[in-house]
This record gives structure tokens, C-alpha cells and sequence, in this order.
């Protein structure tokens, strides 16, 4: 399979702002890692400077080009650093470095896997430590989003392990004596055949530092069929912290003289705080100081890495208990003139009733090697095949705004101190976190350092950095004192990066033998600039089935509206494919074609799309195919349940899914089960990827009945899982799943594209169980209640 | 000067504000972090600890209404030599977690089921775990983790089994 082909629809999903964010141009290093077209070189007077032995031990240097901003760490006295990633104890015991940020998708367990299998070491013998964010030493790509942390990294592990494994090896050849080709290795051991004798690592650790580092090209990878470790079941690295509760997370970071914050905003999103009643605050028990900050950036914009921030009020106390209670009862005076103003049922009434007009013509922007270029997203000319089409549907989708609702709310401990800023925090991108921190505070970049910690749960939540800038501006004023800033479940329901909820109008045109032969959408958004829609509001001419059509007629009309927005899991594809989804099944009804029979008809040439950006039809097909057959579509189900079919594609994962549905009286559904194929391509740890896609199920099928998040005047409504509720075990179906490999893929991530099939899914179910059309999330608005 | 009763042992927590929730007196004052703050309105039942035996809320305790109540923590549930129970080893080889925020309170939750309900069925589970949320959605392996400490479901333990492969999972 041409492995530059996946690369390009990597490059094609990635959001700007990871773009903007790093320092490695993420496009470039994801090309490098992922089609392996061409790693950097090792830099060997920048190895060697790194590098240097620590007492009996092993320092190899990074894949890393350059001098590192930071010493390696070189703690043990009879610590081998080998790079970046690899440190070797005389005793054979090793640590390896994970790079990325773990918020539940398993990477710190994934990544030191992926090294291990080409080190060739036993994993019981390996100690796994969270990376420190350094782009100099890993590259850059520090981040946990889009589904990437897997895919950006495959070839960059497996060759940190390959090359600390061939070093391991020329050591053991000059310190024993013995030709290197005589030599094997096996579960941290060097081996010889000929002479049945085996040596732990750890021998030859010290004697590893000084071996030249091989060159990128001589490093011989294993076949995939030689693999020990990767492609079976692992349990988290963390799980034994986890379940003893030991200190993981952000908000679990004790220091020493530290004190607790809390930080309140107004409201209504955006106004500015001018006064508030200060001596009261100050005159409680244990506040130790109050005080308001100002409004940094444009924080109504997603900008994870500019220290953008809205206004608000610390109050600094010495436990968080009292830092709440004095929250409680502050009075501020707010200027609401800059305050957005927008009501959520104002959205609704006019997109409802524009439903039948066509918007402005949609535009997308491509870059070229001339820059940015505009131009119409609709292709053929849908009109004129709407006009000769045997049979014209139309449809009209709407679904709500939605919080990120990870479970650990928002929090990070700073410390202010001889000019810098020290930063423990639970960040998806902890770069933008320490960069944007110095540019709030004026430092130069060096004087800012982010921890990573656990994240308690991020789902795109944690991409933005607002709650890391506003400790790091706590922690100035505190200077001295490190401050441990807590968000309460209201802070973070009323002021959340928001999935921003939107509407369609679709209308598509059938032919005489039921085949779509065109499409239009008029899409409603919303929009902060005037020009363009906010971050994760807008529409992909590349959705499922437009990409595969001649005709299509996109329109779309803009409310302004700067009610923040940002991704969340499966940014545009957690809410596109509930609409475009349930309206393919729609057409499939009225085409009188089976669903299935119909999606793949759609699809057309079961080849790769010619559009190398994006899907590949086959693997589309075969997962369709693979969950068919899991569920027994076709099969008699017992009179008010019934089985119902969803397809998506998004973040180069290909996942089809059935739900087993029953609706009873008074509008009672019972998912009984949902089944679910994937194809991620090759599964490194098959714990952590069927954890993602069993997740993703859960948690489409609790935004589809329960997630809305509404705003009045600019204030959001809810403010705790009693106003928006989670789904629990009571009302999680059976799950089946399946991961099936079409080709010589390299692996992409799991997490995101794991969710979006789930919504339509269940109401195709719904409509095939009852007859009712389900055309509006979540569903409890519709009456129908999960049971 | 208070006390508290805290994983078998006295704990001094000095001059406190009795009407400091239980859960941020564990964090913040005595150190023991493991117990974790979603909601404050006992909605979640991430905070959940034991009270002589039964499972509470922590975030709508006041410590001010604790006398000699004996407290039982995440922390507190191995044995002094380290030894886990059989919960605890459960949601290892189970891999339940994923983010695992929640899951302190989860095994809180799941431990006193089984004390009290050796034998569970699926309906008393889903009873005594409704109100612990997961936001990443673990539910289907925190059912089974359960099922595996109560011996009625057999264990994945796949962690440094060799033999563990695809689809060999029962």
C-alpha cells in the first residue's frame, strides 16, 4: 500500500492550530515520522555534546537535531543514558521516556511499547517516565489531539529503540571479544549461539555511551511478524498509581508554603470585572489575597499558545475550601459593553426559518506554493441533477453546543520565582501551555518550564491553556508562593471551549434506480470574526458522501456569535455525522435499496478515492461489510426493535457501526447492543485501542440523548451534571467490536474516530424500530428517553 | 485540636473550619490526594470514600460532623505490606481505566458492593455503581473488573502474559 498516500490524509486532518503552535512544523514532522520519507539526521557533535556518562551508566542522545535547551538528565550515578527516550541501569533494568501527554488514550503506555519491541527488551523490565516538554530533545510534537499521538510517533520509536539496541550490540561485540554478527538479543539479553552464553544489557550499558550512533538508514526495523510485544493486550503503565491513588494528576501536585486559588469570570461570557466587594473577601477566614486580572488576547478565540485569558477575580487562600466559600460570596461589578449577547433559541428560530433559502456560497482555502487560496466548495452543478432526479429528499438537521465534561475540572499549580514561571499542569498541548505562559507574563521563552501531569480526562477540553495562563498570573502576583489553582464544576461548565452546535438543510436527488447523484447543504454556523466560522464550526467539503460525489452545492450562512468554541473528540465529525448520517439513511429509504446495499453503492469503486487526501474506499467498504455480518443484518428482530447501520470516516480511521435498538411506549429506547468494526491499521496495544473504541461508543450515545449546553444573553445555562447529564452503567449496551487490518497501513489513533458513527446509528435504529425520524440532538428534546 | 480517623490511623488536622467538606480536608489538609474532586454536589461520586464501611459522598461531609468515624480512603485499602485487594488487582488486569480520574471512586464504590454482596448480579451492579460517572465511558470493564474480584468472571491478566494475544480474551 502506498504509505505516502495515509501520510497526506494525516496532513489534510490536522487542525491550523497545531500548525501554529509548535516550533517543528508539525506538518513536516509528521511527514517525516509517518511515511518515513526522511528522518533528520543525527546531529553527532550535537550527540556527543548531549551525551557523556554518567558514573557506571549509558547517555545516548536524542533523535533530536540540535542542542537541547536543557541538560539530559543525569541523575543516577549509575544511570546509561542512551537518548532521549532510553536510559539503561547496570542491572539490566530500564527506563524509557514517553514523550506525549496521557489523557486516557493510552499513549504512555503505547509509545514505550513501540520502543521497547525494537530495543527487544521484556517489558517487565522496563520503568516508564512521563518526557518533560523539551522540542529540542522529542521534536516538537508534544501534544495529545487529534487523534495523532500514535501515528506522529510510530517510526520515531521504533527507531529510538532500534538505534539503543544496535548500540547495545556494538558494545557487546568490543567489550566481549566477539564478532557483532555472532550476536543476538532477546528480552533485555545479549545473546551468543555459538557458545549458548547470554549477557543482561545492563553489562554493556556503560560501554554503549561510547559507541558511535548509527545512522538512521542502517537501522534494521522488524518485520511486523517478528513483533513480541506490539499487537497484544497491555495494561496501563499507571494503573497500579491509579488504583492506589497515588498522586497523578494536576491537581494532585503538593509543594511545599503552596496556596489555593480560585478564579472567577462573569457570566455572561466576556464582560470585565471593575470592582468587587475586596474587603469582605479579604476579611474571611484563611483568604490570604483577592484580586482581579485583566483580560489577556482574545480568549473567545481557541488559541492554545498565546496566553490568552479572560478577566476575572483570584482570591489566593490557604486550603481550596476556603478559596470556594469566599468565591461564594463575592460581589462583582461587571462591564457587560464588550459581552456577548447571544441567545441559543435565537439561533434556532432563525436558522429554522431560513431552512428553505440557500446561504452564501461556501468557500475553502487551499495552500499552494503561492499561499492561501479561496474558492467555491461546490463542484458539478447539483441544481441541474436535482432538477432531472426521479425522486428529491430533503431534510433539515439541528444539534446543540455540548461541554467537553472531563471529569477532572480544570487546574495547575505555578510557581512565580526569580523571574520565572514553573508550571505543573494537565495540558494537551503543554508547548502552547509554557510558551503562551511567558508571552502573558513577558519572559523571554526560556524562563517558562511546564510539568506534564496525568490529565483526568481531556476529550480537546485541555488543548486550550486558559487555565494554565490564568495560574501562571496568579502565581505572579503570589510571587514567591506556589499557588494551586482549582476550577469548580461550574467554572468549567459555564466557561468551556464549547463544541459548537449547527444546522442543515440538506436536499439530494435520487435517480430512476434509487442511485444519489447529487447533494446540497445549507449550512448554518456561527461565527466571531464576521468571516469566517469559529474554531471546529465549519463544514469539510470532504464529509462522507460528498467526497465521493460529482454534484455538490454547498451553501452556508454565518450568525455572529463568539460563544467560545474548540474541539472536542472528533472535532466537525462528532456533530457532521449524527446530520449527514442519519439523512444517507434517509436516502437509502427512499431509494428502496437496503442501507447497507445503499452505502456501498454510494461508495462506488471499492478503490483508493482519487482525491489522495482523502478516504479510501475499501477500507470504507470493508468495515461496513465487517459490522453487517458481526450484527446478522438482515435478520428478523422481535415487532419495535431493530437494527441500524452508521459509517464514518475521520482522522485516517475507518469505523462502521450497528446499534440493536428497542422503542417502546411513551418514547423508551433500550440500546440493547452496538457493535463496531474498525480499521486503524495496525493495533499496537490492543487493550488501550479497543478502550478508545468502546469509549467512543459510550460517549456518542450519551450526547446523542443527553448533551446540550444552551446560552442566554451570552450566559451559559448549565452549571453541573444535575442540569447536564452524563450517561451511567444502568444505560450502557452490550458491546461487540472487532479491528480489522485492510492493507499494509501504519497505525493511525483511535480516540477520536471511535465516536462519531454512534449518533446516527442509533436513530437509523430508532427509525427502522418505530418509523420516527429523529432530526434534531440531543434526543431527550425529542422525548425520547434512554433506558 | 480535631482528629480524624483516617485509614486506621489518628490524624491531627489541626484548627479547622468545621465546615470544610471531608473531601478537601484529605486532600489539602492530610495529603492524601487519591481521593478526587468532579462535582462538589454528589453527583459524580469521584470523592467517594468509606465511612465505617459504607460509601459516601466526601464533598458533603462537613468534618465538622465527624466524631470518631472510621474513614477508609483509596490509599487505605492495601495492606500495610503493599498487597492489593482483590478490586484493586481486578482494574489492573482488567486495564478498566482510561483516564482514571473517577476510578478511585469507582473501586470505593465497587469494594463496598462486594462486601456486603459477594455475589453480585449484573442488576446490583449497575444499582451500587449508578452513581459513580466515567466521562471516558469504562462502564462495560468496570462490570466485568467487579465480576473478576468476585471470582465469577474469569481474569484477563494479560499484564506480563505472554501467551495473550488477540481474540484470546474470554
Amino acid at each position: 500500500m502506498n504509505m505516502k498516500h495515509n501520510n497526506e490524509q494525516l496532513l489534510a486532518g490536522l487542525p491550523s492550530f497545531f500548525k501554529e503552535m509548535v516550533e517543528t512544523p508539525v506538518a513536516e514532522a509528521v511527514a517525516a515520522q509517518v511515511a518515513q520519507i526522511k528522518m533528520p539526521e543525527m546531529n553527532r557533535r550535537s550527540f556527543m555534546k548531549l551525551t557523556g556518562l554518567a558514573g557506571g551508566g549509558l547517555v545516548l542522545g536524542g533523535m533530536s537535531v540540535g542542542a537541547s535547551k536543557k541538560a539530559f538528565a543525569q541523575a543516577g550515578d549509575d544511570v546509561a543514558t542512551l537518548s532521549a527516550y532510553v536510559q539503561i541501569k547496570p542491572d539490566g533494568r530500564i527506563t524509557l521516556f514517553s514523550k506525549n501527554p496521557e489523557c486516557g488514550q493510552g499513549i504512555k503506555t503505547g509509545l514505550p511499547l513501540i520502543i521497547a519491541e525494537e530495543l527487544d527488551c521484556a517489558w517487565a523490565d522496563v520503568d516508564v517516565v512521563q518526557a518533560d516538554v523539551d522540542a529540542a530533545k522529542y521534536g516538537g510534537n508534544q501534544f495529545a489531539g487529534g487523534s495523532l499521538s500514535t501515528p506522529m510517533n510510530w517510526m520515531t520509536m521504533r527507531q529510538a529503540g532500534a538505534t539503543a539496541r544496535a548500540m547495545i550490540l556494538a558494545a557487546a561485540a568490543k567489550q566481549l571479544g566477539i564478532a557483532q554478527a555472532e550476536l543476538t538479543t532477546s528480552d533485555t539479553k545479549v545473546l551468543h549461539a555459538d557458545s549458548g552464553r547470554e549477557w543482561s544489557y545492563g553489562e554493556f550499558a556503560e560501554m554503549a555511551a561510547t559507541m558511535p550512533v548509527p545512522a538512521v538508514e542502517t537501522l534494521v526495523l522488524k518485520e511486523q511478524s517478528a513483533f513480541k510485544l506490539l499487537g497484544r493486550r497491555w495494561t496501563g503503565v499507571d494503573n497500579h498509581g491509579i488504583v492506589t491513588g497515588k498522586p497523578l494528576f494536576g491537581a494532585d501536585t503538593v509543594l511545599p508554603n503552596m496556596v489555593y486559588a480560585t478564579y472567577t469570570k462573569a457570566a455572561q461570557i466576556g464582560a470585565i470585572p471593575t470592582s468587587f466587594n475586596e474587603e469582605h473577601i479579604k476579611s474571611m477566614p484563611g483568604v490570604v489575597d483577592a484580586f482581579i486580572i485583566d483580560q489577556f488576547q482574545d480568549p473567545r478565540m481557541f488559541s492554545p499558545a498565546n496566553g490568552a485569558m479572560f478577566a476575572g477575580v483570584a482570591i489566593v487562600a490557604s486550603s481550596t475550601w476556603a478559596a470556594i466559600k469566599a468565591k461564594r460570596e463575592l460581589e462583582v461589578v461587571w462591564d457587560t459593553t464588550n459581552a456577548e449577547t447571544a441567545t441559543w433559541d435565537d439561533l434556532v428560530a432563525r436558522a429554522t426559518a431560513a431552512a428553505d433559502q440557500d446561504g452564501a456560497e461556501l468557500m475553502v482555502t487551499a495552500f499552494g506554493p503561492n499561499g492561501p487560496s479561496s474558492s467555491p466548495a461546490s463542484k458539478g452543478d447539483a441544481p441541474a441533477a436535482l432538477a432531472s432526479a426521479a425522486k428529491v429528499v430533503t431534510g433539515f438537521y439541528e444539534y446543540p453546543y455540548v461541554s467537553h465534561a472531563q471529569l477532572e475540572p480544570e487546574t495547575t499549580t505555578a510557581l512565580f520565582q526569580d523571574g520565572k514561571i514553573e508550571i505543573w499542569a494537565p495540558a494537551q498541548i503543554p508547548q502552547g501551555g509554557e510558551g503562551g505562559a511567558a508571552a502573558l507574563l513577558g519572559l523571554a521563552p526560556e524562563n517558562s518550564t511546564l510539568h506534564m501531569t496525568r490529565i483526568g480526562g481531556g476529550f480537546g477540553r485541555k488543548l486550550a491553556n486558559d487555565f494554565v495562563f490564568e495560574a501562571a498570573a496568579i502565581a505572579r502576583r503570589m510571587e514567591g508562593r506556589p499557588v494551586k489553582l482549582q476550577w469548580t464544576r461550574e467554572d468549567d461548565m459555564m466557561h468551556d471551549y464549547f463544541r459548537p452546535g449547527g444546522f442543515h438543510s440538506y436536499k439530494a436527488g435520487l435517480d430512476a434506480d434509487g442511485k444519489l447523484i447529487a447533494f446540497q447543504d445549507h449550512f448554518f454556523t456561527s461565527t466571531g470574526n464576521g468571516t469566517g466560522p469559529m474554531t471546529s464550526a465549519d463544514l469539510s467539503p470532504n464529509v462522507f458522501p460528498m467526497d465521493v460525489l460529482a454534484n455538490v452545492k454547498l451553501t452556508q450562512t454565518l450568525f455572529q456569535n463568539a460563544i467560545p468554541t474548540g474541539p472536542m473528540r472528533a472535532p466537525g465529525s462528532n456533530a457532521l455525522a449524527f446530520s449527514f448520517q442519519s439523512f444517507m439513511h434517509e436516502l437509502a429509504v427512499a431509494s428502496g435499496k437496503d442501507h447497507v446495499q445503499f452505502m456501498l453503492d454510494t461508495l462506488g469503486d471499492e478503490g483508493p478515492a482519487e482525491n489522495p487526501q482523502g478516504m479510501h474506499r475499501g477500507r470504507a467498504a470493508g468495515v461496513i461489510k465487517a459490522v453487517a455480518e458481526m450484527a446478522g443484518w438482515g435478520n428478523e428482530l422481535p415487532a419495535g426493535r431493530a437494527l441500524g447501520l452508521s459509517f464514518y470516516f475521520c482522522h485516517s480511521g475507518y469505523v462502521a457501526q450497528v446499534a440493536d435498538v428497542e422503542v417502546r411506549a411513551n418514547k423508551e429506547v433500550k440500546v440493547h447492543k452496538v457493535y463496531a468494526a474498525a480499521d486503524f491499521g495496525f493495533i499496537h496495544n490492543l487493550s488501550a485501542a479497543e478502550n478508545q473504541l468502546e469509549g467512543g461508543i459510550i460517549d456518542g450515545l450519551s450526547q446523542l440523548f443527553y448533551g446540550k449546553i444552551t446560552f442566554n444573553n451570552g450566559v451559559v445555562q448549565q452549571q453541573n451534571f444535575h442540569q447536564y447529564p452524563l450517561l451511567r452503567m444502568p444505560q450502557t449496551p452490550a458491546l461487540e467490536t472487532k479491528f480489522i487490518v485492510q492493507g499494509d497501513f501504519p497505525p493511525s489513533g483511535g480516540g477520536e474516530p471511535s465516536m462519531p458513527p454512534l449518533l446516527a446509528a442509533v436513530t437509523n435504529a430508532i427509525f427502522n424500530a418505530s418509523g420516527e425520524r429523529a432530526r434534531k440532538m440531543p434526543l431527550s428534546d425529542l422525548g425520547y428517553k434512554l433506558v | 485540636m480535631a482528629t480524624l480517623q483516617v485509614n486506621g490511623q489518628t490524624m491531627d488536622i489541626g484548627d479547622i473550619d468545621p465546615s470544610t467538606p471531608l473531601l478537601w480536608v484529605l486532600r489539602d489538609t492530610i495529603g492524601l490526594v487519591g481521593t478526587k474532586y468532579g462535582c462538589g454536589i454528589a453527583q459524580c461520586g469521584a470523592c467517594t470514600v468509606h465511612m465505617n464501611g459504607a460509601p459516601v459522598r466526601s464533598c458533603q461531609i462537613p468534618v465538622g460532623n465527624l466524631t470518631n468515624e472510621a474513614i477508609t480512603t483509596i490509599e487505605g485499602l492495601a495492606s500495610a505490606d503493599g498487597a492489593l485487594t482483590a478490586v484493586q488487582q481486578a482494574w489492573i488486569d482488567e486495564d478498566v481505566a482510561q483516564c482514571g480520574y473517577c476510578q478511585a471512586g469507582q473501586i470505593m464504590s465497587a469494594t463496598a458492593l462486594l462486601k456486603n454482596n459477594p455475589n453480585p448480579s449484573d442488576a446490583d451492579i449497575d444499582a451500587a455503581m449508578s452513581g459513580n460517572i466515567c466521562r471516558c465511558a469504562t462502564y462495560t470493564r468496570i462490570k466485568r473488573a467487579i465480576k473478576v474480584a468476585a471470582g465469577t468472571a474469569s481474569s484477563t491478566a494479560f499484564y506480563n502474559a505472554a501467551e495473550a494475544v488477540e481474540g484470546e480474551r474470554a
